[in-house]
């Protein structure tokens, strides 16, 4: 097809009608803006490569092209998002915009052509119709941010220097810490929508306690000195992106403790380093995925799935662990992918035989599928005791 | 006579075909559309055409067809029925070129279904004389809205072969001697190459030109308003010109064509030469008479209302009206092979489409409809 310059915006717009639609439902349903900012950014590149490129080069388009166009946009796409720091789960975006690009392959070939008699021979050109998408597109955009505007939660910045804790957050908001920030006596979210950026805590008795809320997000925080565990997670849906705990002296503290959120959907613990403490990353009935992250030095386990929790294990470090690197237990279901765990020490002490430097261990009628782990200098790899399966997947 | 009917389709072959499907996609029904000519199948001329020199596949588009919209066309229609994407995957790589068979099964379900039949007028229209409210057609009635689509006027057998008894069109039915000539080079011409060898005979080639070689005689930017434009931007001397290169011979590139001539002409059965030999048979592949006087139809048009031409052909607004003759009252336009000062490809399906749709926009927009 030979597309005018009108015609392949007007295609562009009328086509990216039901997609905003779609994204503005997503949107809505899931409280979070990044459909509708996609989409946006869909059109814009898709705009822009209108007028400077596709235009000049292509007087005449076959249907083939369409791909080669789909997957140069996608990358666009995907490098703006990153660029601009839209947050979206990457397949999810992947699939936002491959449900897009057939949308508009089916409307381009067969929509258009059977609603306007002339849309070949006009190139691509819609009228009136072009117009409305116009509007509409405008319109929907419009409203969405404007709407993403209003319900954006406030941003507190905390400058730098000391602030007396416990700090308690009780509405909705973000938190974001000035270089230097630094809370001393813990922070407690009682409110849900929060998200807590770049802050560092010191002491307290949890340092970041957060119960019976859903989407907070922990992100670039530092926590140190608390007398209980670092991170400290129940009956709350989390998301903890690039944190750090040190827990150091604490021997009964855990690192990171997310417990009995089985009902507030998937949490997770991504990019996380934790020192010391009992337990590095510890989840009890709960769903979490626990995605590169390093533990070291810990006094009982490194990271541990346990109390009919499910998730994922996934390319994680644990170094130098006492006893036990990973542990699945009490009825529960772990993936553990491609994770390193070395060092782990005997705990003679303990008088316990399960406890003899076991790289994996998965204990009480619960299920481990393991897949490209590495296990080195473990005095015992990877064990499964009571009713327990250890099992390695392809 | 006056007839109910307020719309006439002067010509019933294929371009006349094509825009009664429009019209009928348009919403008027059969009993409002009046189609004038002597044959009822619309494809009759075209499959004789198609048979005298063995064409299997359609070439003028990828997915050449009568109807009014682009989707759905064949190859859609080939895939469901083949159950296979390879027709649409052909399709995307403009490769899809529907079998003569197909097409013409197409054509026969289409009239079938869209009442061609009850709207067909087996009466030869010679004249259209433009008069108050509409157009007279030769006694036929008065309509308010004429599409004038006469088909090519004629074969083209050069002057000097017209007596000569071995010489036979390439559109006319015909056998293939033991030596055979065939002038000239356009997708006719290397049709007859290939099916003179084909059939055992040595081939002489006749061409005042080399051919070209290319998928489509008219670019594909032609097809749509982005091309078109320029074109129609083009004064009337820069346009003729333009047209008399893009309507030059030409067939397509790809090993079907290259293949079997380069094996011919290895075991000297296919050679060019400069002039007629003492071959047993000469082909004309020349294609047909041009030009709006060799027709009697459009020379009384152009005649009667003084019509502008150049170089051979009919002015038309870049939708294929006439502009003196078409005002917010009536409408006269010309479809198929007299079009191309409107479309370049006047003559191939999209062509008539082209037009057809220009017609019926008029129609919708005028305030006699």
């Amino acid at each position: 097809m030979s597309y005018t310059l009108r015609g392949r915006i007007e295609s562009r717009l009328g086509v990216l009608v039901p997609v905003i639609v779609a994204a503005c439902v997503l949107a809505l349903a899931e409280h979070r803006y990044w459909p509708v900012e996609a989409v946006g950014l869909m059109l814009g590149v898709g705009v822009a490569l209108d007028l400077q490129l596709y235009h000049r080069f292509l007087p005449y388009q076959p249907g083939w092209v369409a791909l080669p166009l789909g997957a140069l946009e996608l990358a666009a796409l995907l490098g703006l998002m990153r660029v601009l720091g839209v947050t979206a789960p990457l397949w999810q975006a992947v699939a936002l915009f491959g449900g897009g690009w057939l949308v508009a392959q089916a409307l381009g070939h067969a929509g258009f052509p059977l609603l306007r008699l002339a849309y070949a021979e006009d190139g691509g050109e819609l009228g009136r119709v072009g117009l409305v998408s116009a509007v509409v597109v405008g319109a929907l955009l419009a409203t969405t941010g404007a709407t993403a505007y209003a319900l954006e939660p406030p941003v507190v910045y905390l400058k730098s220097g000391v602030h007396k804790g416990p700090l308690v957050i009780t509405h909705r908001e973000v938190l974001v810490g000035r270089p230097g920030a630094i809370v001393r006596g813990g922070i407690v979210v009682e409110a849900s929508g929060v998200t807590i950026r770049n802050v560092t805590v010191v002491g307290g008795e949890y340092g970041i306690a957060v119960q019976n809320v859903s989407r907070t997000v922990l992100d670039g925080v530092s926590v140190s000195g608390a007398e209980l565990d670092g991170i400290h997670v129940t009956g709350a849906g989390v998301m903890i992106r690039n944190c750090t705990v040190d827990m150091h002296g604490n021997p009964i503290g855990k690192g990171i403790d997310i417990s009995y959120n089985m009902g507030m959907g998937m949490s997770m613990v991504e990019g996380c380093t934790v020192f010391g403490g009992m337990e590095g990353i510890d989840t009890h009935s709960s769903m979490t995925d626990i995605v590169r992250d390093k533990v070291s030095g810990t006094r009982e386990h490194g990271i541990s799935v346990t109390e009919m929790s499910m998730g994922t294990v996934m390319d994680s470090e644990v170094t130098n662990a006492l006893g036990i690197g990973i542990y699945c237990n009490d009825r529960s279901m772990c993936m553990l992918e491609h994770n390193t765990v070395v060092a782990t020490r005997r705990d003679v002490a303990s008088g316990n035989p399960t406890r003899n430097g076991v790289g994996i261990l998965a204990s009480f009628q619960s299920e481990a599928d393991l897949r490209g782990n590495t296990l080195g200098s473990n005095p015992v790899p990877m064990n499964a005791v009571i009713n327990s399966q250890l099992r390695a997947t392809h | 006579m006056t007839s109910d009917a307020r719309i006439a389709v002067v010509g019933s072959g294929l371009a006349g075909f094509t825009a009664y499907q429009t019209l009928r996609r348009g919403g008027f029904e059969p009993g409002e559309i009046t189609v004038f000519g002597t044959e009822a199948d619309p494809a009759a001329g075209w499959r004789r055409r198609a048979a005298a020199i063995r064409q299997r596949e359609m070439r003028s588009e990828s997915d050449g067809h009568c109807l009014p919209t682009s989707f759905p066309g064949l190859a859609i229609r080939s895939a469901a029925r083949r159950r296979s994407a390879a027709p649409l995957l052909a399709s995307a790589f403009d490769r899809y070129h529907p079998t003569v068979d197909e097409f013409l099964g197409h054509v026969e379900a289409l009239r079938e279904r869209s009442g061609w039949d009850k709207s067909l007028d087996d009466r030869r229209i010679e004249r259209v004389r433009a008069v108050d409210g509409g157009f007279e057609l030769d006694g036929c009635g008065v309509f308010a809205h004429v599409l004038v689509a006469p088909g090519h006027p004629g074969l083209n057998i050069p002057t000097e072969l017209r007596d000569d008894p071995r010489a036979v069109h390439s559109y006319e039915p015909h056998e293939y001697a033991s030596t055979v000539t065939v002038i000239g080079a356009g997708i006719a011409a290397a049709t007859e190459w290939l099916n003179a060898l084909a059939a055992g005979s040595e081939v002489v080639s006749i061409r005042r030109r080399e051919p070209l070689r290319r998928p489509l005689n008219v670019p594909r930017e032609y097809f749509s308003r982005r091309g078109l434009a320029a074109y129609h931007r083009l004064g009337l001397e820069e346009r003729v010109a333009r047209l008399r290169a893009l309507l030059a011979p030409s067939y397509p590139l790809g090993s079907t064509w290259d293949k079997p001539l380069a094996r011919a002409a290895a075991e000297d059965r296919f050679r060019v030469e400069p002039s007629l030999n003492g071959s047993a048979q000469v082909i004309c592949a020349t294609g047909f008479v041009r030009g709006f006087e060799k027709d009697a139809l459009l020379a009384r048009l152009v005649g009667d209302h003084g019509l502008e031409t150049a170089g051979g052909w009919i002015v038309l607004a870049p939708d294929g009206s006439v502009p003196s003759l078409t005002d917010d009252t009536r409408t006269l336009a010309l479809a198929g092979a007299p079009a191309p000062m409107a479309f370049p490809a006047a003559d191939t399906l999209a062509g008539a489409r082209y037009v057809a749709h220009g017609f019926l926009r008029r129609i919708a927009s005028c305030r006699t409809r």
